[in-house]
This record gives structure tokens, C-alpha cells and sequence, in this order.
């Protein structure tokens, strides 16, 4: 049985990414120590006929998929239904369901903080503090102090630019760089009301230096797209040569060969994190926890790294190109900051910026 | 069968008291059919909007009645600016369209233009790739820093000021023409392919010259059709927002599409973006009302049971002149995406540009061999286009039948309801699928049908617009003929209606189809583990920023699209009223 198991994966991997995939096979081979306590759950919602249905938007479909598989291999006879879209989508989901009374989720994973403060709030969630959550940085732990809602992926938001373009050493090393006047017509962002990423990056910049920033930031023109990936594409493009985007994204464009680098800003690299949480009333609630410890475990992380999304372990290497965040300065607003400051920042930047 | 009542007292709306049972022994079984047909646009048009505008007053967590909804939605000077916008670029990108599209299909249908099958074909490539590559494309060619047109005519003039800036209104509106011209082209082309040629002759005969006659009796005659498509570009623009996201928020225009998504970011408001777009159905009430003042009070029937046939009119040295604007519109609409296409698709990483180390077949082979989902999103793609377009179609030809013959009361109330889900906005579409559709009693979330039944009504519209300008063109006449013979209503409309519609009817498939296979909005908020489609995929990619992956995922798309075309065509056969020695 696992023997054709690994021949099937093996497979996979030559026709993918052979190069990247290989070594994270090799490590898969070692299964995570499962503890008394996962066992528990584990042969409860066997026994039970659990299966987890996950609302996720942490991560692309591919990779919310392989974590999928990976969870049903660990644990044969509990099954994970992956249900991947955006974080507003998940949300609207969510609440039609508990509009209609529908159970459909049972773990639910949204990018966007807010949606775990207003759900608490709402009495909509089961408190589980996941035994795992001991492996994750300890700056990660406890973001809700009553334990309903835990980190299980995280982002970045720093500097990129075009190295076409952009010599290492011209590049800016500070957010304030980007304030240079040789950088005019030359800088890429998105835009707060389109992306949490964004969102959360302006906030932090506010609470830094004030909003003057962004009005000296206009003086340079900055190109606005919508989404944080946008300044990647426009770096690509080579329509624009400095951006402040997402580490993941960037690196694993520049993984394949593109013209990207980033830096670490010397102000601190903006750290978005995204909860998961089990939703109250599941009818799997054995599945659901063994499901966030799964989210929490090496495994999990492994994958995660493969495809290129931030993990909150540091046992486990990241992907190629990032930097340990444990030696990198960083920043990041309370979850308050960020709730009340995102519907304020993006007032002022359409007064700022027009749009 | 009845033999000796004429049909449209006995199918005409029931008269009450002592005449009924009489006139219920003439009902034919075709009339519940058509309260059937009834029964189906309520389901798939009413029940969804329905729904959406319950939303639109209800409080966010409460679910209580509310007006403050629609206070929130158009409480502020920005939101209204927003629609304003939309409605500008709305009409310039329709005006663009026609401009660029009445000649090609005037061409392409009746003149001796050379190239007409080649004129054909790109006009659908430019409709098939994916708008966002479309979009990427002109940034590459016109970005104000490093489009490659202003780096040419720096190199040629040496002046540093850019020549062509994409991030402005009218390149937003012109990008957007681009790709929505196909609309107007393929509309007004089905309605020439059913114009004989004897009232040019006539028109002729008293000494009118070929422009002449084409301006005064030819493109009039086609005018519902064009104006079909007009409304339809116009309306499509309005409720777009991929091409408005990557070159109008750089350009800082804001859209009514744009501004509904940040209703959706944290802390999202469907309901107030439910409110936002419920008074979008005025605007299709409103041009629905247009359309009948345009039209009302002449004649555009061209088929009547006489008979007719079409010669291919000669231009001479003007042919030239018109291939030169075939290939001018063919290579702006088609070029553009493709340069995108082709260099990121074939490229390991396509920010170096062209270069030949840089060359690689990997992304198409990762996509057809090494991607999980791909095939699978490959084939629910077609399936769920296919099976929507046919719906969409039958649906629509069966109920613009109904309206145009008078077959039941309230025909421009159905004809409103086949509309209206147009202009709605996919992602707010969405919301009221799956609340009429995905949770009990019906529990179809993650089932193809779902999706089926989301997309037929999404493009229904296209669908009605193709098929009732094509009635418009039919005179009952012939189908009395059929009925005089003893033939029923729906041998009328199987042996004659559908057969003189056909190619319009294939032009609508087609568009359906195609539409179906872009649709991402709706698609987004609906897909199941296992009825994810390409859309949703090159979303996904996009928003990882693998852009070779995404190009090489948009080539196979046009590639398998063309291919079904091609069959397409083929089946339908040849042009029945081309004489055969004119070709």
C-alpha cells in the first residue's frame, strides 16, 4: 500500500516541479510523532465517520489541495473536504450558511483578521487551543488570548524591485527610500481597499511615520493596482523597477528565472498572519481539531513551503530566497489597529491618491 | 391538431366564462410548453434576483429589514461618480466597437473582401483569450515607462515624453472595445448573412451606387441586430471588471465594478453591494424601452416565404481598403494579447523578455501532464459551456418566439426578465445563485449543475438578443404555411424557424460559449472541489503571479476553443443563400 503510495507521489513530482519537489519527498518519508492526544482524536473520528470540511483562502488551490491529500493520507479514514476561494468569498459563504442554518464548514481559514474578531464576537466558534501550537514562533501563539482562533499561515509584505533595472545596491534598503525623488514614475503599490496585504502595509506605515508619508510618497507617482501580486507583474513587466509586494509571490517568480529580487527592510518587513478557527455546532468537532493540529504539524508545513507560502514553524526550511524571520525585523499592527485603521487609511488615500 | 382555427386565437390568452371549454378544445399541447418556458425563466432569472434583492434590505447580521443598505450604497458622491464613469466608458467602448466591427461584418458577409474566413477566425481568437492577457498585452505595447511603442519612437525621435499612455480613459475603453467588438461583429454579421439581395437590386435598378445602397438599405435592415450588439457591448462594459482593475485603478478611474469588490474586502458588505447593483436593472429596463422606440414603427423583416438569394457584391480596388481595416482591428485586438501570450507561455520566466536560452516548452507540459487540476478544469470548462450555451439558446429562441408572435400576455416583461441578469454584475449574480440554489431545498453547491444553471443564466441575455433580433427578421408567413398544411407550432419551429436562423443561432452558441469559458465572477463564489474551471484556475495563477503557467493555460484554451469552432462550422454547412456560382 505505501509503497505504491510513494511510486504515485514520486510520479507526480517528476512530471511537476521535479527539481523543488524532490528533496520535500524525501523528507515526507519521516511522518510527524503522532502524540496520545491526536491519536485520540484521530481513531474518535474514525470511529465517528468524520470527515472536515475546510473554508480555506490561505493558499492557492493547489497547495489547499495537496494539504488536503496529505491530511487523508496521514490519517486513512477521516477525509478533508477542501473548499478554496478568497477570503471574502469564504466569508460571504459562511454567512449565507448561518443564515440558512446550513453546517456546511467546519474549519475555517480566512487571510483577513476581521472576520475572526466579528465571528467571536457573534459566539460562532468552538475555543480548541491546539496542542501543536507549542512548534509555532512564539511571536505566532496566542493572537486571540481566549484561544478560539490560532495562526496557521502567515505572509509578508517588503520591498521588490526589478533587478533589470535595479542594481542590488541602488535598491532601497528602507520603506522611506521609497521616498526618493529618483524614484518618480518608477514605484508600484496596490491598494488598501482591494487587498488586506495593502491594507495592513499602510496601516503600518501610518502608525511609522504619520500619513505624510503617503502624500510624499504621491510626489513619486506611484503606479496603484489593485491586488499586492500586481506589483510583481508590473516589475516584470518592466513598466515599474520598486514595489513594496508580497515575499511569497515575489520569490517564487524570481524561482523560476525572473528578473526579482527583495529586501528585508531595515524598518521592519510587515507581517500579515492568517487565523483558522473551528466553526461552534460541527458535527465533526474530532476531525476539525485533528485537522488544525494536521494544519500545525511539519508535514503540513513542508508542503507549504514547497509552494512557496510562509510557514510558522522554524523547524521546518522555508522556500528558496526567504529569509528566517526569527533574524529579520519585524512589524505589525494589533489586530485592533488593523480593523479600525483599514476603513481610515482608505479614505485617506482616495484623498491622497484620487482613486 | 387543429386544422381550421387560426393559431393565434387558439394559442392567444385564455378568455374566461362560457368560451373557455371551446377554446380549451383548440389549446394546443405547445401552449404549456410555453407556460413551461414561463416557469423555467422564473427559475433561473427570477428566483436568483429575487433573492439578491431580499439581501439588499436586509441588516448585515441580523437579517432585519432595512433601507440602510441602499443609504450606504449610494449615500456618497464618490459610489454615484463610480456609475457615472461606467456609463461614459460603457458608451464610448460601444461606439468604439461599432466602429471597428459594422464594416468587417458588412465585409465578411457580402462583399468580395479577400481574406473573409481568416477575418472570421481572428475576430473570435480576440474574443477567446482571456481579457487579462489582453490587458497585459497593452501594457507591453503602451505603458507610458517601457511600452515597446514609446520605447520605438524615443529611439526614433529621441523625445523622452511617451507617445501612447494605456492608463487613460480612453485606452481603458479602447482596451475594453477590443475585446467586446466581436459582439456587434458576429450580430450584425448573422443578420446580413439572412438579407437577400433583391431589395439592393431594387435600390440599384433606380440608380443607387453600391455605398449608397449598403448605407441606405443594407445596414438599415440589419439595425435591430446592430443594435443588439450595441446594447449588449454597452451593458457587458458596465458589469466588467477584470480590464477596469488592471489598467483603470492605475489610470485612477473608478467603475461601478471596482467599487462593488471593495464592498467585498474586510469588512465585506454583500448586502450593500446587493443594494449597489439592483438599480443597475433600471439602466436594462431603460434600454430594453430605447430599443423598442428605435425600433418601433418599421419593418426589418428580410425573410419572407418568397425566397431570395445573395450575390457577393463586387468592390473592386475598395475590397483592399476594407482588408486594410480588417487587419488593422485584427491586429490591435489579437496582436496585443498575443505578444503577451506567446512570450510568457513559451518563456521559463518572462520578465527577460525574448531571448532564446529563455525558451521552453514546460509550462504547456506541466499544465497537460503535471498539474492536478488542469485536465479537470479543462473538460468541466467545455462541458459546463457547452451544456450552458445549448440551454441558454433553446431557452432563448423558445421564449423570443413567444414575444415576437404574441403567444402569451406581458411578452416585454419576459422579455426584461431574459435581459436583466446582464447587467448584474457577476460577483453580485452570485450571491443570490447561491442562495437560490446551492443550500436547501435544492443542495446542488459542488455539482456541475449548479454551474450549468449559474452560467445559463448569466449569458442568457446574449442568447435572447441574438435570437429575438433574428425573429424580428422572420415573417410569420412561411410558418402560416406550415400551419395551413396541418403542421403544429413546433414543426414550424423545427423545419423552418430554427433552419432560417441556423447560422444566427450559431453565431449566438458561439458567443455564449465562449463567454461561458471566461466567466470567472460568478464561477468564483459557486465552484466545487470538482467543478473548478479554467477561469478560476488562471485566477488562481494570477494571483500567484506565474504568469508563463497562466499564458500557457490561456493558449490551450484558444487552441481547444478554435477547434470546437471549427467543428462548429463545419456541421452547420454552407451559406444556403450564397449562390454557388458567385463563389
Amino acid at each position: 500500500m505505501s509503497e505504491n503510495g510513494h511510486i504515485g507521489r514520486r510520479g507526480f513530482a517528476m512530471l511537476g516541479m521535479a527539481a523543488l519537489a524532490a528533496p520535500a519527498i524525501a523528507r515526507a518519508r519521516q511522518p510527524d510523532e503522532i502524540t496520545e492526544h491526536q491519536r485520540k482524536l484521530y481513531e474518535a473520528a474514525r470511529a465517528r465517520n468524520e470527515q472536515a470540511t475546510w473554508y480555506v483562502a490561505h493558499y492557492n488551490s493547489e497547495t489547499a489541495e495537496a494539504l488536503g491529500r496529505a491530511f487523508d493520507e496521514a490519517f486513512p479514514g477521516v477525509k478533508a473536504n477542501v473548499v478554496r476561494t478568497t477570503a471574502q468569498v469564504a466569508f460571504q459563504r459562511l454567512s449565507q450558511d448561518l443564515r440558512a442554518r446550513v453546517q456546511n464548514c467546519d474549519v475555517f481559514s480566512s487571510t483577513d483578521v476581521g472576520h475572526y474578531i466579528r465571528l467571536k464576537e457573534d459566539g460562532r466558534f468552538e475555543k480548541y487551543v491546539p496542542e501543536n501550537i507549542q512548534h509555532v514562533i512564539p511571536s505566532l501563539r496566542d493572537i486571540d488570548k481566549d484561544g478560539y482562533y490560532h495562526t496557521t499561515s502567515i505572509g509578508t509584505v517588503l520591498i521588490n524591485f526589478n533587478t533589470n533595472r535595479v542594481s542590488r545596491e541602488e535598491a532601497p534598503v528602507k520603506w522611506t527610500d521609497l521616498l526618493d525623488p529618483k524614484w518618480e514614475n518608477r514605484v508600484t503599490v496596490g491598494h488598501p481597499a482591494f487587498s488586506g496585504y495593502v491594507g495592513t502595509w499602510v496601516v503600518t506605515m501610518r502608525k511609522l511615520y504619520g500619513w505624510d508619508f503617503f502624500k510624499r510618497l504621491e510626489r513619486n507617482r506611484p503606479q496603484i493596482g489593485r491586488s499586492i501580486n500586481d506589483t510583481v507583474t508590473m516589475l516584470n513587466a518592466g513598466e515599474r523597477w520598486v514595489g513594496a509586494g508580497p515575499g511569497a509571490t515575489t520569490l517564487r517568480s524570481a524561482s523560476r528565472g525572473n528578473p526579482l529580487a527583495v529586501n528585508y527592510p531595515e524598518d521592519g518587513t510587515v507581517l500579515m498572519i492568517s487565523p483558522t478557527a473551528i466553526m461552534k455546532g460541527t458535527r465533526n468537532p474530532n476531525a476539525a481539531r485533528l485537522f488544525v493540529e494536521f494544519l500545525l504539524s511539519k508535514r503540513s508545513c513542508e508542503i507549504q513551503a514547497e509552494n512557496f507560502s510562509e510557514i510558522v514553524r522554524s523547524d521546518v526550511p522555508s522556500f528558496p530566497g526567504a529569509r528566517d524571520l526569527a533574524t529579520v525585523k519585524i512589524i505589525r499592527p494589533t489586530d485592533e489597529e488593523i480593523e479600525r485603521g483599514i476603513p481610515e487609511v482608505r479614505e485617506l488615500w482616495r484623498d491622497t491618491f484620487g482613486v | 391538431m387543429s386544422t381550421t382555427v387560426a393559431p393565434k386565437v387558439a394559442a392567444g390568452p385564455v378568455a374566461p366564462s362560457g368560451g373557455l371549454l371551446r377554446r380549451l378544445r383548440y389549446l394546443e399541447p405547445a401552449t404549456l410548453l410555453w407556460l413551461l418556458l414561463v416557469g423555467a425563466l422564473f427559475f433561473l432569472v427570477v428566483w436568483p434576483v429575487a433573492e439578491l434583492l431580499i439581501t439588499s434590505f436586509q441588516a448585515r447580521r441580523t437579517g432585519e429589514f432595512t433601507l440602510s443598505n441602499y443609504a450606504a450604497a449610494y449615500g456618497r458622491q464618490r459610489y454615484v461618480d463610480a456609475l457615472l464613469n461606467s456609463l461614459a466608458l460603457g458608451a464610448l467602448a460601444a461606439a468604439i466597437s461599432a466602429v471597428m466591427a459594422v464594416p468587417m461584418a458588412w465585409a465578411c458577409s457580402r462583399t468580395n473582401m479577400p481574406g473573409r474566413g481568416f477575418a472570421w477566425l481572428t475576430v473570435l481568437a480576440a474574443f477567446i483569450i482571456p481579457p487579462y492577457l489582453g490587458a497585459i498585452g497593452w501594457i507591453l505595447l503602451a505603458g507610458p515607462n517601457s511600452g515597446w511603442i514609446n520605447q520605438t519612437w524615443s529611439l526614433l525621435t529621441g523625445s523622452e515624453a511617451s507617445l501612447v499612455n494605456v492608463y487613460t480613459f480612453w485606452g481603458l475603453a479602447l482596451v475594453i472595445a477590443l475585446n467586446s467588438y466581436p459582439f456587434i461583429f458576429i450580430f450584425t454579421k448573422s443578420a446580413l448573412d439572412l438579407i437577400s439581395s433583391e431589395m439592393e437590386d431594387a435600390a440599384n435598378i433606380l440608380g443607387a451606387g453600391t455605398w449608397t445602397t449598403t448605407l441606405k438599405v443594407t445596414l438599415p435592415l440589419v439595425w435591430p441586430m446592430m443594435l443588439a450588439g450595441i446594447i449588449l457591448v454597452f451593458l457587458e462594459t458596465i458589469a466588467l471588471f477584470g480590464t477596469p482593475a488592471i489598467i483603470g485603478i492605475p489610470a485612477r478611474i473608478n467603475v461601478v465594478t471596482t467599487q462593488l469588490w471593495q464592498f467585498f474586502e474586510a469588512p465585506v458588505r454583500a448586502e450593500v453591494a446587493a443594494a449597489y447593483a439592483m438599480p443597475l436593472l433600471l439602466i436594462t429596463a431603460a434600454l430594453i424601452g430605447l430599443q423598442k422606440l428605435l425600433l418601433s414603427r418599421k419593418g426589418y423583416v428580410s425573410q419572407t416565404g418568397k425566397g431570395g438569394e445573395r450575390r457577393v457584391i463586387n468592390l473592386g480596388p475598395w475590397r483592399w481598403v476594407l482588408f486594410g481595416w480588417c487587419v488593422v482591428v485584427c491586429v490591435l485586438s489579437v496582436v496585443a494579447p498575443m505578444i503577451a501570450l506567446v512570450q510568457a507561455s513559451f518563456s521559463r520566466a518572462w520578465g527577460r523578455g525574448f531571448s532564446l536560452d529563455n525558451l521552453t516548452l514546460a509550462n504547456y507540459e506541466f499544465l497537460l501532464f503535471g498539474h492536478d487540476a488542469a485536465r479537470g478544469a479543462i473538460v468541466n470548462t467545455f462541458v459546463f459551456s457547452a451544456a450552458s450555451a445549448t440551454l441558454a439558446m433553446a431557452l432563448a429562441l423558445a421564449i423570443a418566439y413567444v414575444v415576437r408572435r404574441n403567444l402569451l400576455p406581458f411578452g416585454t416583461a419576459l422579455a426584461f426578465l431574459c435581459m436583466a441578469p446582464f447587467v448584474i454584475p457577476g460577483i453580485v449574480m452570485a450571491i443570490g445563485f447561491y442562495a437560490a440554489y446551492a443550500g436547501p431545498p435544492l443542495l446542488l453547491y459542488g455539482t456541475a449543475t449548479l454551474m450549468i444553471l449559474a452560467f445559463t443564466t448569466r449569458f442568457l441575455p446574449i442568447a435572447y438578443a441574438n435570437g429575438a433580433a433574428g425573429m424580428q427578421m422572420i415573417h410569420p408567413e412561411m410558418e402560416e404555411a406550415v400551419r395551413i398544411l396541418g403542421g403544429g407550432r413546433l414543426t414550424a419551429i423545427r423545419s423552418v424557424v430554427a433552419p432560417l436562423l441556423k447560422k444566427a443561432l450559431l453565431g449566438g452558441w458561439l458567443l455564449v460559449f465562449i463567454l461561458a469559458t471566461r466567466e470567472l465572477s460568478a464561477a468564483i463564489f459557486l465552484i466545487g472541489p470538482h467543478t473548478r474551471t479554467i477561469s478560476v484556475l488562471l485566477y488562481d495563477l494570477s494571483e500567484e503571479g506565474n504568469f508563463e503557467v497562466l499564458s500557457a493555460l490561456g493558449g490551450i484554451l484558444l487552441v481547444i476553443t478554435l477547434v470546437f469552432v471549427g467543428i462548429g462550422m463545419r456541421l452547420i454547412g454552407r451559406d444556403f443563400m450564397l449562390r454557388r456560382s458567385s463563389e
